[in-house]
């Protein structure tokens, strides 16, 4: 695989990951902004244990995962069912926290950040091989639990508290319990992208993990579409891809450009590209397509 | 006891930098019912025209002053049509969609302040606006006039609008339209003039705004908005949302918990102080300290 | 009819070989990875003059082994995750790069330059980052203990008075690193490094931080923040009655337009390291100044804009010297011919001065300490390491 097209598919993996962290909680309105600082928290805590105590790099990364699900578990005790403001500002004050604690511990590199992040499996190529490979796996596992929560009774009450917290309650959803699983699952996402997103570099910097991300990940979400986790898949690596094609004039005025069609979109399809009726239509219409294929088969016998 | 006082005092200087932008901020979610994330850039942007005018004129404070509370206005009024455009539910905040689209204008604000003016360098305002010469000295305690300026005026700008708002007619007019404006319709209030008249206000404002934060700061940079950014939402959220009063007291009590923690414990350690005392205090009183008043 | 299939595979195989030689390139392409959009656009827009300059004089003076230079500016926009991606797309056909800038895009993408085996001349980075991606860049500026340590000793040495000082310290990169070396230089000078203040990478005011200073009674003060952060303390120091303005010593990396935008004449009378004397009299550095001036409204060049100016010039010197030749055959030895180069060059003509690299590090170029004056920097002293 030409390597451009390795660091383009895996960044847009982690990007896609990401959007999709920051997607489960909405579901329930709230803006987990915490996930930028479980990222950076399990990236540098996995790098460490690689770098320092020679863990292998599969039990590295699910130590990330553990201990983004377990922060994720712990805030989420205090927010599960905190209004939306609230769920905002402990994002903001996890990115802080972590930003200062990092900067501040020499061991991991303190404010210059770490280097020389070993190749999994001693070489460049089954480094990256092992990357791609863990990042699709981690796209199909969490592709399809979200698409499992989307249709269980789960994803339906989500959408009530969603629409009216109030008549969720009042029909019976445990609000704090399934913002508490949401939040749980979607630090857990995070944490495991942030050790996938070190390794990709092999190196850590606090710059790698900024408000811009988070500006990032909103921005896929929002112009993606946010009532379906299609949306992110969608627009990731257009938001990634096409502004690397623009000749360097245009380079000069991307972010404005930029900038732009995010109004432009927003304005003109405030539920982003892929919205919630367009996915039931598509999932209609390839499910009457297989209904159609098996009818036939039987007419045929 | 002399620090001490030093560092209220400039505590009060920067909190009132936040009571500001808050106090912005927080007029725009009463008449508009929209989180403009990047309401500080808009002021920064205003901060730049004051500047560059203030370079084409000579430094004619007169001039730059009008066109910076103009650039204001305009940049409201052409900002307008695309907030109400965005919002899915009128007479409800809409963080998400409004809060995205502003994050939106503020990258096109920073990129284009970085390009087009003074070659992305960063710009000073002459001492005629802005003079750091103290008109009260002692020892350690300090006090000038840009600093007497903002804390001043935020307070007075904060009663005008609060007055306006909830004792004239016209701030009625204001907050009908922003909480149902079919029912505002209904009851003869024109929405298309009144609407304009509360964004030219609020644009007033942040050219005022602007103004002060040059007196105060006495430079200005493309990336002084997304610095400030953060703090004003969490000012605003921990307050209660709308909150004018309250949104002038965090305000004041974060400049004040910043300036005590950089003075006395860290600087690198600041922000994330300020954010885990406001964030227990979030936990606490979810609704804000003074509760929401939308 | 074996004999006639044989001739044919060979004549086939003969072709192939023929026709996969790319005939030599026309001209030499050497990507800048820049960031020539985002918050420090300003800077990226002046090292890319720098580079572009050197590229300008070299052509007319013939090019690089008769062929043109052409400098391509890559834009990674302060983002590691688009530096990554350009710069896994230039190490497939690239033989030297310049950047990148700055050090989260440097921690993002050199890995990739290093693990193929391209050189990239990242010109404004300490030791400490560079070091790390040897041998395929190397450092500018020699270790930060070895050359810092001296040039605040004799920076101290100035002031009989000078018994206290404090440092502000932004907690960026190498800075803390740089902070740590100016104590050394300070205790060795026999003065008493008084508790850091740290400064936030955000402040917006500086009063608290300088009220904390002012209360442990120093009798000088030495900045390691952004150039932006140093002019406002010191404005802010003024405004508190600090008249001594020549105890005040901003590092190198404060050396920037900013410093100067935003502390205008308030500056006057401080004092600011640095590796480049705008004094210096030469013709090509007179040429390169009025260059700029034609093209900045008279304005005055950056302390960093030589740097990619020399860079340029020392792969001119690399390609020239051993011999490379472009082909895209010979491009992984190519591109080991001209990092060995660059790692050991010898009496490398620079804009300012001519200095030595081994392995990697510069060995014998020079520090000045200058005094700030109506945005102009006065000569006050060389340093030799």
């Amino acid at each position: 695989m030409p390597l451009e097209l390795y660091y383009f598919l895996s960044i847009t993996a982690v990007n896609i990951l990401l959007s999709w962290a920051l997607y489960l909680p909405y579901r329930v309105a709230h803006l987990h902004f915490i996930t930028v600082a479980n990222m950076a928290i399990s990236g540098y805590a996995a790098a460490w244990l690689v770098m320092a105590l020679h863990v292998p790099f599969g039990c590295a990364l699910l130590v990330g995962f553990a201990l983004g699900g377990i922060i994720g578990f712990v805030v989420s005790l205090f927010i599960g069912d905190a209004p939306t403001f609230a769920v905002v500002i402990v994002g903001f004050t996890f990115i802080f926290i972590s930003r200062t604690v990092i900067e501040n511990l020499k061991a991991i590199g303190g404010a210059m950040g770490m280097f020389g992040l070993p190749n999994i499996g001693g070489n460049p190529d089954t480094h990256r091989l092992i990357i791609m490979v863990t990042l699709a796996a981690l796209l199909l596992i969490v592709g399809f639990l979200l698409h499992r929560f989307e249709h269980s009774s789960l994803g339906r009450a989500a959408s009530a508290v969603f629409m009216d917290k109030d008549l969720a309650a009042s029909l019976g959803v445990d609000i704090r319990r399934l913002g508490m699983l949401l939040q749980t699952v979607s630090c857990t996402i995070a944490g495991g992208t942030g050790v996938l997103y070190g390794f990709i570099y092999k190196s850590l910097h606090l710059d790698f993990f900024t408000f811009a991300l988070v500006g990032i990940a909103m921005t896929i979400i929002f112009v993606g579409g946010y009532a379906t986790q299609w949306g992110a898949v969608v627009l990731a690596p257009i938001l990634y891809g096409v502004p690397l094609l623009f000749p360097p004039a245009v380079q000069e005025w991307r972010i404005v450009i930029y900038g732009a069609a995010l109004v432009l979109v927003l304005v003109l399809k405030p539920e982003g590209f892929i919205t919630r009726r367009f996915v039931v239509s598509m999932e209609s219409f390839l499910s009457g397509t297989r209904k159609k294929r098996n009818t036939l088969s039987r007419e045929e016998i | 006891m002399q620090e001490l006082i030093a560092q209220i005092i400039n505590g009060l200087s920067l909190g009132s930098i936040y009571v500001l932008l808050v106090t912005g901020f927080n007029l725009l979610l009463l008449v508009a019912m929209i989180i403009h994330f990047s309401y500080p850039q808009v002021v920064v942007f205003s901060m730049y025209i004051i500047w560059s005018v203030l370079q084409l004129t000579g430094n004619n404070l007169v001039l730059g002053i009008a066109a910076g509370v103009a650039s204001s206005v305009v940049l409201n009024l052409v900002s307008a049509p695309l907030f109400q455009k965005v919002m899915s539910k009128r007479g409800e905040v809409d963080i998400n969609a409004t809060m995205v689209l502003s994050m939106g204008i503020g990258m096109i604000i920073t990129d284009v302040l970085s390009h087009s003016f003074n070659e992305g360098l960063p710009v000073a305002f002459p001492d005629s606006l802005s003079s750091f010469a103290p008109i009260v000295r002692l020892g350690l305690i300090s006090v000038q006039v840009g600093q007497v300026w903002s804390l001043g005026v935020g307070i007075v700008v904060v009663s005008a609008i609060f007055l306006i708002l909830y004792k004239t007619r016209a701030g009625r007019a204001f907050r009908a339209i922003a909480e149902d404006p079919e029912g505002a319709r209904l009851v003869g209030i024109p929405i298309l003039r009144t609407g304009l008249y509360s964004y030219g206000l609020s644009g007033l404002l942040g050219g005022i705004i602007a103004v002060l934060l040059a007196m105060l700061l006495g430079s200005a940079s493309p990336g002084l908005g997304e610095q400030v950014a953060h703090k004003v939402l969490a000012v605003s959220i921990i307050a209660g949302l709308g909150n004018l009063a309250g949104g002038l007291v965090v305000g004041l009590l974060l400049g004040i918990l910043e300036a005590i923690v950089q003075g006395y414990i860290s600087g690198s350690w600041s922000n994330a102080i300020a954010f885990i005392v406001m964030l227990v205090v979030i936990l606490a009183k979810p609704k804000g300290l003074f509760g929401t008043r939308l | 009819m074996k004999k006639a299939l044989g001739a044919l595979i060979v004549a086939a195989l003969i072709l192939a070989v023929v026709g996969c030689q790319q005939p030599a390139p026309k001209e030499w392409d050497i990507p800048f990875l820049n960031s020539l959009t985002g918050q420090i656009a300003s800077i990226g827009a002046y090292l890319e003059w720098g580079a572009d300059q050197a590229a300008k004089e070299i052509n007319a003076a013939g090019g690089i082994s008769g062929k043109p230079v052409k400098i391509i500016p890559v834009d990674t926009a302060l983002d590691p995750q688009k530096g990554s991606t350009e710069m896994a797309r230039l190490v497939k056909n690239t033989l030297v790069a310049l950047g990148p800038v700055p050090e989260p895009v440097i921690m993002a993408a050199m890995p990739i330059a290093v693990e193929n085996g391209m050189p990239s001349i990242t010109a404004t980075t300490s030791l400490e980052y560079a070091q790390k991606f040897f041998p395929w860049t190397i450092s500018w500026f020699p270790s930060t203990q070895d050359r810092l340590a001296p040039l605040v000793t004799a920076w101290a040495k100035q002031f009989s008075d000078l018994k206290k000082v404090v440092q502000f310290v932004e907690n960026y990169g190498p800075w803390p690193g740089m902070a740590d070396a100016h104590t050394a230089g300070l205790t060795a000078a026999g003065v008493r490094v008084l508790d850091p203040v740290e400064v936030p990478s955000d402040a917006v005011t500086f009063a608290p931080l300088v009220v904390k200073a002012l209360n442990e009674k120093p009798d000088g003060f030495v900045f390691v923040c952004k150039p932006g952060s140093a002019a406002k303390l010191i404005k802010e120091l003024k405004s508190r009655g600090w008249k001594k303005m020549d105890h005040l010593l901003l590092f190198s990396s404060a050396d920037a337009p900013d410093l100067y935008a935003t502390g205008g004449t308030d500056l006057n009378g401080a004092e600011i390291y640095n590796y480049i004397n705008p004094g210096i009299d030469n013709p090509r550095w007179d040429g390169f100044k009025k260059a700029y001036a034609d093209s900045h409204n008279g304005e005055q060049p950056p302390s960093l804009s030589t740097n990619y100016y020399d860079a340029v010039y020392m792969i001119k010197d690399a390609i020239e010297k051993t011999g490379v030749t472009g082909l895209s055959g010979k491009l992984k030895a190519e591109r080991k011919l001209i990092a060995d180069y660059l790692q050991n060059v010898k009496g490398f003509h620079g804009i300012m001065f001519d200095w030595d690299m081994k392995d990697g590090i510069p060995t014998n170029k020079p520090t000045y300490i200058f005094k700030i004056q109506d945005g102009q920097k006065v000569l006050v002293q060389e340093v030799k390491q």
